[in-house]
């Protein structure tokens, strides 16, 4: 068995259609431009009516237009808010993909590494047995809320991201970057449920969240433990993880800002490792993304620009 | 009050307790002498340790290529389980005059059953999950099981106990391993010609482990010890 596998070699059941990664990339480092994002949105049309394409996610496309993941990606999830449900399933499904790329991940750091230092292999077995849990957990509350694994296409994208071949910066990228980003969108979850009296979901999560706190905690340790005494190798890893950051807030959707859809969960991120420095630098990068205004802009011409190309389909020549 | 509670100074003043020997209760049947001394018991220990480090690493990379979710998960626990049983043996060995850095020790008994292990490593491919779960289900877990119950038997019970009770522990979960490994196994082979490459692949992966002398090396005289 080789050491070291493509994203694109992650294997699946016939439930799961895969997304291109292209798109999540190109989301993720949007300019705060509103013809720019218009542009990149139509020139992934084609690809992204074809991912959707017999998804649950094809409803979504068909009332938003191919820019729809900006309206499910940028609003707050809010149980009063139109299409709620589904975009909570959404969520949930992306949250149950990214559980198994984590497991992947992490399993995967053992077969890689083979001479890495027997405590870090022991903490990536742990985390090999806490990821498959978390499997089985939002699978479950995947069914719990009326949706299926497969409903909507999966992206690569974290797996891709956060997935170095270097041990300091997988670390960094898995288990600081994604497993972080974990807590910002668990924190998120559970104030939801709270919102709407969901107890199951609410204490599911809750002790998923206190796992993964574990987990970035690994991470802040063993970033440390495998660049000591090289402080180059050290700030690589920092750029690094900075970048996975920044391609994870999703042009802002994860940030602090006040209109971030998913606030950081800076308390949980305390408590796992991070330092105030680390998370007002977070904060920062990820603040970078275009504002909600441009793309709520850039939303509403794409749907209207949809619409008017569906409706012209439609019209007798 | 004329019955003595504490023995005094001169032979008629004993106490009026019963006697017992220290092994009367329970009765314990345990006898001294088993057959590894020291230096052979913590040979074994760094086979067990090499057999469950590369098992645990070897399923890390296959999470990642088998497409049935349910494997995958389960996969996960058995991973974690594997860790803990080699981290256990590691610890015995400063235990056992290994010294204090002996925890990380691992050692293969000999070239062929560290080969073998390579061949349960070697399938890659989403379409091979049956030939990946044979190598460790059906083949070297149980004979990871045979192994170790053969030395919890055979080692000094008295003097060695601290190796049977980590082998207790391993064994029971081994065993649900097994039990979970070959349910999926059985359930994927549905097909004679499915059932066909489980047996195949077990029957050459099985000769192998043999002509090696399995995980200690010794399988032979391990299995004349019990005839
Ligand atoms: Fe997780
Ligand atoms: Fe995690």
């Amino acid at each position: 068995m080789k050491r070291f596998i493509e994203p694109n070699e992650l294997a699946r059941d016939s439930r799961f259609i895969r997304q291109d990664n292209a798109m999540a990339t190109v989301l993720a480092s949007m300019p705060d431009d509103v013809d720019a994002i218009v542009a990149a949105f139509e020139q992934f049309s084609p690809m992204i009516e074809e991912s959707v394409r017999g998804t649950a996610a094809e409803e979504l496309f068909e009332a938003y237009g191919p820019a729809f993941t900006l309206v499910v990606l940028n609003e707050p999830l809010d149980p009063d808010s139109a299409a709620a449900t589904m975009r909570l399933i959404l969520r949930m499904h992306g949250i149950f993909v990214g559980e198994l790329q984590a497991l992947e991940g992490a399993a995967r750091s053992l077969w890689d590494f083979p001479d890495a230092p027997w405590e870090f292999k022991m903490n990536m077995a742990r985390q090999c047995w806490d990821e498959g849990r978390h499997v089985q957990i939002f699978e479950k509350l995947l069914e719990h809320l009326g949706g299926h694994v497969g409903m909507f296409p999966e992206s690569t994208f974290l797996f891709e991201a956060a997935c170095s071949d270097d041990p300091a910066m997988r670390v960094a990228g898995v288990n600081r970057g994604l497993e972080g980003l974990a807590c910002d969108v668990f924190r998120d979850m559970i104030r939801y449920a709270e919102k709407t009296g969901d107890e199951v979901m609410q204490q599911a999560v809750d002790y998923v969240l206190a796992d993964e706190i574990t987990h970035v905690r690994f991470g802040s340790e063993w970033v440390k433990e495998f660049t000591k005494g090289d402080p180059e190798h050290l700030k690589k890893t920092q750029d690094f993880r900075r970048e996975v950051d920044k391609q994870f807030s999703f042009g802002g959707s994860r940030s602090d800002r006040e209109d971030a859809a998913i606030p950081i969960a800076w308390e949980d991120r305390k408590e796992a490792g991070f330092s105030e420095e680390e998370l007002k630098d977070l904060a920062a990068v990820s603040a970078e993304g275009p504002s909600k205004e441009t793309l709520t802009q850039a939303a509403q011409i794409l749907r209207d620009r949809f619409h008017a190309k569906r409706s012209g389909e439609g019209a007798p020549s | 009050m004329s019955e003595r509670m504490y023995p005094g100074m001169s032979p008629d003043e004993r106490t009026t307790f019963a006697p017992y020997s220290a092994f009367d209760i329970p009765a314990d049947l345990r006898q001294l002498h088993g057959r590894y001394d020291v230096a052979s018991v913590a040979k074994r220990v760094r086979n067990f340790r090499y057999a469950e480090e590369w098992m645990m690493m070897i399923m890390g990379g296959w999470v990642a290529t088998v497409p049935e979710v349910p494997v995958k998960t389960g996969i996960g626990k058995v991973i974690w389980e594997g860790a803990q049983a080699a981290d256990e043996f590691g610890k015995r060995l400063p235990e056992l005059r290994c010294g204090r850095k002996a925890v990380e020790a691992s050692e293969a008994s000999n070239d062929g059953f560290a080969s073998f292990v390579q061949a349960v490593a070697e399938p890659e491919t989403p379409d091979l999950t049956i030939e990946k779960l044979v190598g460790i289900f059906d083949v070297l877990k149980p004979h990871m099981v045979e192994i170790y119950e053969t030395t919890m038997r055979e080692t000094d019970q008295i003097s060695d106990a601290p190796t049977i009770e980590i082998l207790e522990t391993v064994v029971r979960k081994t065993r649900r391993h097994i039990a979970w490994g070959q349910e999926v196994l059985d359930r994927l082979c549905d097909t004679e010609a499915l059932r066909e490459r489980r047996r195949a692949r077990a029957d050459e992966l099985s000769e192998r482990l043999a002509a090696s002398g399995g995980v200690t090396g010794t399988l032979a005289s391990d299995r004349g010890q019990l005839n």
